[in-house]
């Protein structure tokens, strides 16, 4: 969707988080705008790339995420307003810059959007970016639904210019892939000048360099800064009360946990006893604001995703300010009130809340409940494993029968991507990949397995990763594998796109985000720059490709590169064509018997194969196969045959 | 020498497991109590039949795990408990049983007549001769044999030309996953099979012949000749590699014997020299399966092959094999080559089979007692072409 040109001021449309915060921006100028993809980040930069255009934004996919705040500062540094974009992890690749920005500051409105992910749906981690807020010292805002998402990102820039300093929106899948209306606001004309002012003196904010030295003095300021978005955050009117003036329980929370809190209340009828203190600015907590509500009640209890971070503040302020409010009683996750890992929702608000004020809550009905567990029952299971015709699985078939043959009990350290499920599921049929950290952690980690070998370690160490992961974190790593010499092979799944996050352009890729042709960077061309041996292998080409790994494992040690180059089953090239028709032989089926037991369905495990339980053999599913032809070459029967499909 | 003892070790050994439910197992069982039990012999008996095992190098390895309780693979394997009694008296005459060399019908000393082939093979030729001889009688339309690999691995090779056969002559002190070969021949168009097997590989293939038709479904008739081999032990590819790598370069290896144990050396041929190693390096490199191995002359075969010995000396022993005829069947392919004049036979010296007899029983006693401990004796019966 495209969210300028369609839609007007004064519209009241409904919009997916993540397009209130893109309108935002838009809507506060912003000029360019710079991410790296990552759920539940995704759409925010891809909603902006739709209205690119030449002089008035600029948007791109960034290789790091680090690299995509240099890119935002440096439009900032020149005087435009600019954004970045990333997932929660994303902040931990971008801190080191953010570190020495936060302290050299900025000129045109800059922000941060982070979209963290509480319950890890998407990710590998629960990791918090709010923190960062603390550690680096910048303010903290967190929309609590679509409009604010909109308005508060509008805003932020204005904070980050009154303040001269990047400001940090945060918000959370639930927040980012939640809809809601929003009415939208004037679009700004296009147009700004971009010029970077740098010939001044040092300490001229305005025309002087921009570095974080000298330290002590840029520190100073930095706090100052810090102090003046705290009294803009007095008077914000992101901070809201709902509820009665002497409130028994005063619930403070923010971002999607408002939505929870005010469900939980009203499912538990009790609006009269309970206030809300909603705060859209969390970092720094507004003191007197929140000193003004806690005066008001004995019982607070703070909700908040996932570790203790709003509790934190407000009990630091609570005892600052003892005398005056008097003592009072905390709840939260501190006592265990609610959970510190995973996604809170309006049942466990509720069942907290009713704890405190003894309010059972009420139960669903049982014959509701018989309902919906018949309904559960009626749901057919779905594995979370490759898609039909996904490179993946063939390369992961092959690197599997290749480290069995091998046998020294090779292993995969893996790395971010859709390949990362042969680590998690062993459903995928080839359970290989035995470690999964960061982006680029895969060749880190082999780099040092590949080191042990004086140590004893004789097992062959293969590292994956995909292209994007490649350009994004993975090069560091493999120069260092190579420089150390550390005997690791390394496979770099190429897909040909960010598949995982919905196929946004990477370096290897000759369009932008913008859809723009851009000159590609050729994986192969730079690994043999760096002096590795590279081999590149179809992995449909199931044999060769298991030939080729165990022939790189038995040779000498040293860094090799292997490059399985096969185009993502969903990518727009292959999406809805079928390169073969599959067919089943029934006749040469063996199915369960010895012989077969179900490899295809069993093992391979494609959701294009099906069982047919009456018959004892297998199936192609039309619907579903994707026609990639690999199945073919791992039946033992032969059974499962190939044909051209034509060509539509 | 006790016999009564030993036999009576070797058959609790064998017959034990009867009790414990012999023949009911599938890829879980092979797992635990032969791969990861390391004795497993690379032999290829329960590869080529599914997708769950392969041959890798000299190993067999697991590639994916299979769910079902009962296979061919347990049922094939020389290492999975059987009956071996009921085994040998199931194909053999009871008559004809020995408890020390299995079936036995005669002995003799024989060599390929022509020069060419014991050139080109190990000692007399003899396996080489008989092979070439029932390719050329249409005896066998295929011969499944150890053949030229890569380095010291040998390939399983299945040939229907009896010059190609003719070639592929030499002892390999490497095993080669000639049952796999056997499983993959048997679904070609070839009718007729002879095979040229180590003792587990035609344990192996006597197993698979005592199964139903069904079970193995169907080909296992097509197996008309087992040449065996005397066998003392074959070496891991690994350390055997990484031992002769140290002294030589790979490429250059043209053949390898062992003389009689009290040389206690391995002969390396290469182009330009012969290097001796000392068994002492060598029997580190035997597999860890041969050492649980009781069977010294492929009693499971038609005829079995070995090196001979000689009073005249080694030089003149390793112009010769030692044969012992098991069946009607290798009984006749012997009398042919001896008609056709393919075979000179040499009247065996008085004491020859009691000295087979000793070895092979000293075999089955180490295995019997040292079931995963063996010394790796080397016994100089080995393999011979």
């Amino acid at each position: 969707m495209s969210i300028d040109n369609e839609h007007k001021e004064g519209a009241e449309v409904l919009f997916m988080g993540n397009e209130a915060i893109a309108r935002g921006a838009l809507e506060a100028g912003v000029r360019v705008a710079a991410g790296y993809p990552g759920t539940p980040s995704s759409e925010i930069i891809e909603t902006l790339s739709r209205s690119a255009k030449e002089g008035s934004l600029y948007v791109e996919w960034s290789t790091n995420e680090k690299v995509a705040m240099e890119v935002a500062a440096a439009a900032s540094f020149a005087g435009l307003r600019s954004m970045c974009v990333m997932k929660q992890n994303g902040v931990n690749v971008a801190s080191d810059f953010l570190l020495h920005l936060t302290g050299s500051g900025t000129r045109g409105g800059m922000i941060l959007v982070t979209c963290d992910d509480p319950g890890a749906l998407s990710s590998v981690n629960e990791g918090e970016s709010r923190h960062f807020a603390r550690l680096m010292e910048i303010p903290l805002l967190e929309p609590a639904d679509f409009q604010e998402a909109k308005e508060m990102t509008r805003w932020a820039f204005t904070l980050s210019e009154e303040i001269r300093n990047i400001v940090m929106v945060r918000s959370v899948t639930r927040m980012s892939h939640a809809s809601g209306n929003v009415v939208l606001g004037p679009l700004p004309p296009a147009g700004g000048t971009a010029e970077f002012l740098c010939d001044g003196p040092i300490s001229d904010p305005e025309q002087g360099p921009i570095i974080s030295a000298p330290v002590a003095e840029k520190h100073r300021l930095q706090q100052d800064k810090v102090r003046k978005a705290v009294s803009l955050f007095e008077k914000s009117l992101f901070n809201t009360y709902t509820g009665p003036k002497k409130p028994e329980l005063l619930v403070i929370t923010s971002s999607a946990c408002r939505l929870y809190t005010r469900e939980a209340v009203s499912m538990l009828a009790a609006e009269d006893r309970v206030g809300i203190l909603k705060l859209g600015t969390t970092w720094p907590i507004p003191p007197a604001l929140v000193k003004r509500y806690l005066t008001a009640t004995e019982k607070i209890l703070i909700v908040e995703e996932v570790l203790p971070f709003l509790e934190d503040q407000v009990k630091i302020l609570a005892a600052e300010q003892v005398r005056e409010t008097g003592i009072k009683t905390f709840f939260g996750k501190n006592d265990g009130t609610l959970p510190t890992t995973g996604e809170l929702n309006p049942d466990l608000v509720a069942e907290a809340i009713g704890r405190i004020l003894g309010i059972e809550p009420k139960t669903i009905p049982a014959a509701y409940g018989e309902k919906l567990r018949m309904l559960a029952g009626l749901i057919p299971r779905r594995e979370q494993t490759f898609c039909p015709g996904c490179p993946h699985r063939a390369s992961y078939w092959a690197i599997r029968e290749a480290l069995q043959r091998d046998g020294r009990g090779g292993f995969v350290c893996g790395d971010i991507g859709c390949y990362a499920m042969a680590c998690l599921f062993p459903a995928a049929g080839f359970y290989t990949c035995k470690t999964l950290h960061a982006m680029g952690s895969g060749i880190g980690l082999a780099s040092g397995f590949g080191k042990l070998g004086s140590f004893g370690l004789e097992q062959p160490v293969i590292a994956v990763c995909g292209d994007s992961t490649f350009y994004h974190a993975a090069i560091p790593a493999l120069i260092n594998a190579i420089h150390q010499d550390a005997n690791v092979i390394f496979i770099a799944l190429d897909n040909s796109g960010t598949a995982m996050t919905g196929f946004q352009s990477h370096p290897g890729i000759d369009i932008n985000a913008m859809g723009n042709a851009s000159p590609m960077v050729d994986i192969a061309a730079l690994c043999k720059a760096m002096g590795a041996p590279v081999v590149v292998e179809d992995p449909f080409a199931l044999k060769e490709t298991r030939e080729t790994l165990n022939s790189l494992m038995e040779g000498g040690g040293g860094l090799k590169v292997l490059i399985l180059k096969q185009s993502c089953a969903l990518s727009p090239e292959k999406k809805g064509k079928k390169r073969y028709l599959m067919q089943v032989d029934e006749l040469l089926c063996k199915g369960d018997a010895c012989g077969c037991n179900r490899l295809c369905t069993r093992i391979f495990r494609c959701p294009g194969l099906l069982w047919d339980r009456n018959k004892g053999k297998a199936q192609i599913d039309e619907v579903i196969c994707a026609g990639c032809g690999v199945c073919a070459g791992i039946c033992p029967a032969e059974a499962i045959r190939c044909e051209e499909a034509p060509v539509s | 020498m006790e016999l009564g003892k030993v036999m009576q070790q070797v058959k609790e050994r064998d017959a034990a497991p009867a009790e414990k439910g012999e023949g009911l197992g599938g890829q879980k069982e092979l797992e635990e109590m032969v791969l990861k039990a390391g004795l497993c012999t690379g032999c290829g008996a329960c590869v080529n039949i599914c997708p769950y095992q392969a041959s890798y190098r000299d190993k067999t390895v697991t590639l994916h795990s299979c769910d079902l309780t009962r296979g061919r693979c347990y049922d094939f394997c020389p290492r999975t408990p059987a009956d071996l009694g009921a085994l040998q008296r199931k194909l053999y005459d009871e008559s004809d049983i020995t408890p020390e060399l299995g079936a036995m019908r005669g002995f003799f000393i024989t060599r390929a007549t022509d020069t060419a082939i014991r050139r080109q093979s190990q000692h007399g030729g003899t396996v080489t001769a008989l092979i070439t001889l029932a390719l050329r009688e249409g005896l066998i339309d295929a011969a499944v044999l150890a053949g030229e690999g890569e380095g010291l691995l040998p390939q399983a090779v299945t040939v229907s030309d009896p010059e190609t056969a003719g070639r592929l002559g030499k002892s390999r002190f490497v095993v080669s996953p000639t049952v796999a070969e056997f499983n993959r021949a048997i679904r070609t168009e070839c009718r007729q099979i002879g095979v040229v097997a180590t003792p587990c590989q035609a344990l192996a293939l006597a197993k698979m012949r005592t199964q139903s038709v069904t079970a193995t479904e169907g080909g296992i008739e097509k197996l008309q000749l087992v040449i065996g081999l005397f066998c003392g032990w074959a070496l891991s590819w690994r350390d055997l590699s990484t031992v002769l790598k140290e002294k030589m370069d790979l490429a250059s290896i043209t053949g390898m014997d062992i003389p009689p144990s009290r040389y206690h050396t391995l002969e390396v041929y290469t182009r330009g020299e012969t290097i001796r190693i000392s068994l002492d390096e060598i029997n580190l490199c035997v597999r860890e399966s041969c050492h649980s191995c009781g069977d010294m002359t492929a009693e499971f075969s038609d005829l079995s092959v070995g090196s001979a010995r000689l009073p005249e000396g080694w030089e003149t022993a390793r112009q010769w094999n030692q044969v012992i005829v098991r069946t009607e069947r290798g009984l006749d392919l012997l009398e042919l080559a001896r008609r056709r004049g393919i075979l000179e036979f040499k009247e065996v010296p008085g004491g020859n089979l009691e000295k087979l007899k000793a070895a092979s029983l000293n075999k089955k006693r180490v295995a019997a007692t040292r079931p995963s401990v063996g010394n790796g004796s080397g016994d100089s019966y080995r393999q011979a072409g």
